[in-house]
């Protein structure tokens, strides 16, 4: 095969290593500090890609419609995430994952016939500005142009989250409740209001996520079933918490989905369970992530 | 005197009867042909459904305007929506009949509709012509001799379309060809058919690779640039609709198209007008009658003409079927010489119709209608303002029906 095919496949992996990163990054986020698993946080994802199109659609006059449309999709989410928190998930916090899980499932299947009501079971589509309508060739093997842009957008969200974490007053303080939250309630931080913004930031990068998204194929009723199980594999292989981890995690399912599909295509999903339950047996924390919770 | 005068008096009463009794009797035969129209005018069907609608309306204006049926029944047309459900299929067809009398009734958008109304009309005794949905079970299975179908069902539009894609690959000197279908049960059992049936119409090709992408799947993304690095003459898919679209969306921007021939499922006049700008050229499709496919039938010609006067616009698939449905009735009740629907029935058992599409013949095992189907690449032509399909492949009806032995076979099972 030539070096072009095989490095445009390495690309492929890693675009879809790059959207399931920007899906699971607000998943992780949101279980390492608040230690709740949300299984809406695809649906909510969802819902930025409606976002992302209902602004497009009110813009498409204009070249920059998409470009304005993705964060502020972003924004959209992070209200209704915000209001979700104060409403809903602030009283679940202290019950048992599973109930957490149930409560979160509810909320997703809410969420979806929300989402029929408002925007109806017709797929939407977005009419991508003709800059990238066109293939780019990087080594003689065609690229989607807007997968350029999917790309920078993982990494700007992660070196974001990283700057965020590692060098901001509330970065410290989100990462210090990770590991003993009463030691930092003790210290006069209120923490239901850390984890108020917490799950905000986390559903904002899912919103925004969702916006990337938009123009790539269709915005169909659905799409979040079938990549919360992908996210959720990301966080157990890169380990719930770790940002890191995420990273590393999304683009090794990404990769192997990717080459999998080159050489193997029916043992693609199959692959990528199978190094998830390795994962589960040998380190169930995950590669980056750390067994030490309080 | 007296006699005479009373004399006098009968014959004038007498002609004043007669004269009575003959306009009553043009008041009788004044009598209008109820026709109801029960299809998904809300919810997904709605585009297909109004487009039907319009064809229906051409027809009975047409066909009003020379007096209506046998030149004496006008035609009223009832408009229902089935919400494309089933039972509100059911309950408004029954209502149709109960209520508004039809006689004969124009349904559905979906097959499961479909299905569910065959028996209400057998029931009641209306004639049943579905002219959109086309599930071969309306008419292989379940027989009523109230259905007749005028679309070409599902088992002649897949044979159509491997028939025709046995012809470009003979044309075009095609060896190797990949499948991609979505991983569920009727992706897999349409790719197993497609592949045995090119097997046995061309088997010179090689299927090089199978891809499975799951139900749903929204990244394609690894699919399209493994597809495109082995460079097979062509691709097969047998994609659920919505990944289907999904699929055609990513897939443009890397130019897959122009790469790779794509037969890319049924895309009918709607798509081509709707999507102008948008549909990728060079994709292969099939649709179940296009307007442009048949412009040497006169009928068809006038059919356009009074369309577009009408509605400003071209005629979809669903139009010219909906037309040609109103058509087929009519000649059905010009060959019974009654409005009478048992004696209607029976002379469309086997009757050929002059329509849109030619000379057609209603099949007497299932009143099939010998119907073809079109098989070409997307691409402009300066006479519309959309793309239409190019080099067209008619797969005629007697090449893609179902053997009648089968139909048989498949009554037989159902029975036991």
């Amino acid at each position: 095969m030539e070096f072009s095919f095989i490095f445009s496949q390495f690309l492929s992996g890693l675009t879809y290593g790059m959207i399931l990163f920007l899906v699971a990054s607000g998943l992780s986020l949101i279980f390492g500090v608040m230690n709740i698993l949300n299984f809406a946080h695809a649906t909510l994802w969802l819902i930025g890609a409606y976002f992302c199109y209902s602004f497009w659609y009110l813009m498409q006059g204009y070249n920059f419609a998409l470009w304005v449309s993705i964060p502020l999709a972003g924004f959209a989410c992070a209200a209704v995430g915000w209001v979700t928190e104060i409403v809903l998930i602030k009283h679940i916090y202290k019950r048992e994952l599973h109930e957490q899980l149930l409560i979160t499932y509810a909320l997703a299947l809410i969420f979806a016939d929300l989402i029929k009501i408002v925007w109806g079971p017709t797929d939407r589509l977005i009419a991508r500005p003709p800059a990238i309508q066109k293939p780019v060739f990087i080594f003689g093997a065609p690229f989607d142009s807007y997968f350029i842009f999917v790309i920078l957008a993982g990494f700007a969200v992660a070196l974001g989250l990283w700057w965020f974490l590692k060098y901001t007053r509330y970065g410290h303080i989100v990462k210090a409740a990770v590991f003993s939250r009463e030691m930092v309630g003790a210290l006069g931080i209120p923490i239901p209001k850390i984890y108020t913004w917490v799950f905000t930031l986390g559903i904002f990068i899912a919103g925004f996520a969702g916006g990337v998204q938009a123009p790539i194929g269709s915005v169909n009723f659905g799409m979040d079933i079938a990549i919360i199980i992908q996210a959720f594999c990301v966080v157990v292989i890169g380990g719930f918490g770790s940002l890191l981890g995420t990273l590393v995690g999304a683009i090794i399912v990404g990769e192997v989905f990717s080459f999998a599909i080159l050489y193997w295509p029916a043992g693609a999903m199959v692959l990528i369970f199978v190094i998830t339950a390795a994962i589960l047996i040998i380190r169930p924390w995950g590669l980056f992530g750390t067994p030490m919770r309080t | 005197m007296k006699s005479k005068a009373l004399k006098i008096v009968f014959v004038f009463v007498a002609l004043v009867f007669l004269v009575g009794l003959a306009g009553s009797g043009k008041v009788m035969s004044a009598e209008p042909y109820n026709l109801g129209v029960a299809l998904g005018f809300t919810g997904a069907g709605t585009l297909y459904s109004k487009d039907q609608l319009e064809g229906i309306h051409v027809a009975v204006d047409e066909i009003n305007a020379k007096g209506g049926f046998l030149g004496k029944y006008p035609i009223k047309v009832f408009q229902r929506d089935t919400q494309t459900k089933p039972d509100v299929g059911v309950r408004e067809v029954k209502d149709l009949i109960l209520r508004d009398k039809v006689r004969a009734v124009i349904n559905a958008y979906s097959s499961a509709v479909a299905v569910a109304v065959k028996p209400i009309c057998r029931e009641y005794k209306t004639l049943h012509i579905p002219a959109l949905s086309n599930s071969e079970n309306i008419t292989k299975i379940n027989y009523s001799p109230y259905t007749f179908q005028v679309a070409p069902n599902t088992y002649m539009q897949a044979k159509a379309a491997v028939l025709a894609i046995a012809k470009m690959a003979k044309d075009k000197g095609w060896k190797e060809y990949v499948t991609l279908a979505s991983d569920y049960e009727w992706g897999r059992s349409t790719q197993e058919e497609v592949v045995k049936e090119l097997k046995k119409v061309a088997p010179q090709l090689k299927l090089k690779k199978e891809f499975w992408p799951r139900l749903g799947e929204t990244q394609f993304t690894s699919f399209i640039t493994s597809i495109m690095a082995m460079k097979p003459d062509f691709v097969y898919p047998c994609l659920a609709s919505k990944d289907n679209v999904s699929f055609i969306e990513q897939a443009k921007p890397y130019g897959f198209f122009e790469k790779v021939t794509f037969a890319g499922g049924m895309v009918s006049v709607t798509e081509l007008i709707i999507e102008a700008k948008t549909i990728p050229r060079g994709l292969v499709a099939i649709t179940r009658a296009p307007f442009f496919a048949h412009l040497d039938v006169p009928m068809m010609v006038n059919f356009v003409k009074n369309y577009r006067a009408k509605y400003k616009k071209y005629p979809s698939d669903w139009a010219v079927m909906g037309y040609d449905a109103v058509y087929s009735l009519k000649q059905g009740i010009e060959k019974a010489k009654t409005i009478d629907t048992d004696k209607v029935k029976d002379a469309m058992k086997g009757l050929t119709v002059d329509l849109t599409r030619g000379k057609l013949r209603f099949r007497p095992i299932d009143n099939q209608l010998s119907c073809s189907s079109y098989v070409g690449v997307v691409g402009d032509d300066p006479k519309y303002p959309f793309p239409i399909l190019k080099d067209v492949i008619e797969v005629k009806g007697a090449e893609s029906e179902r053997p009648e032995a089968e139909i048989v076979a498949a009554r037989k099972a159902e029975q036991k």
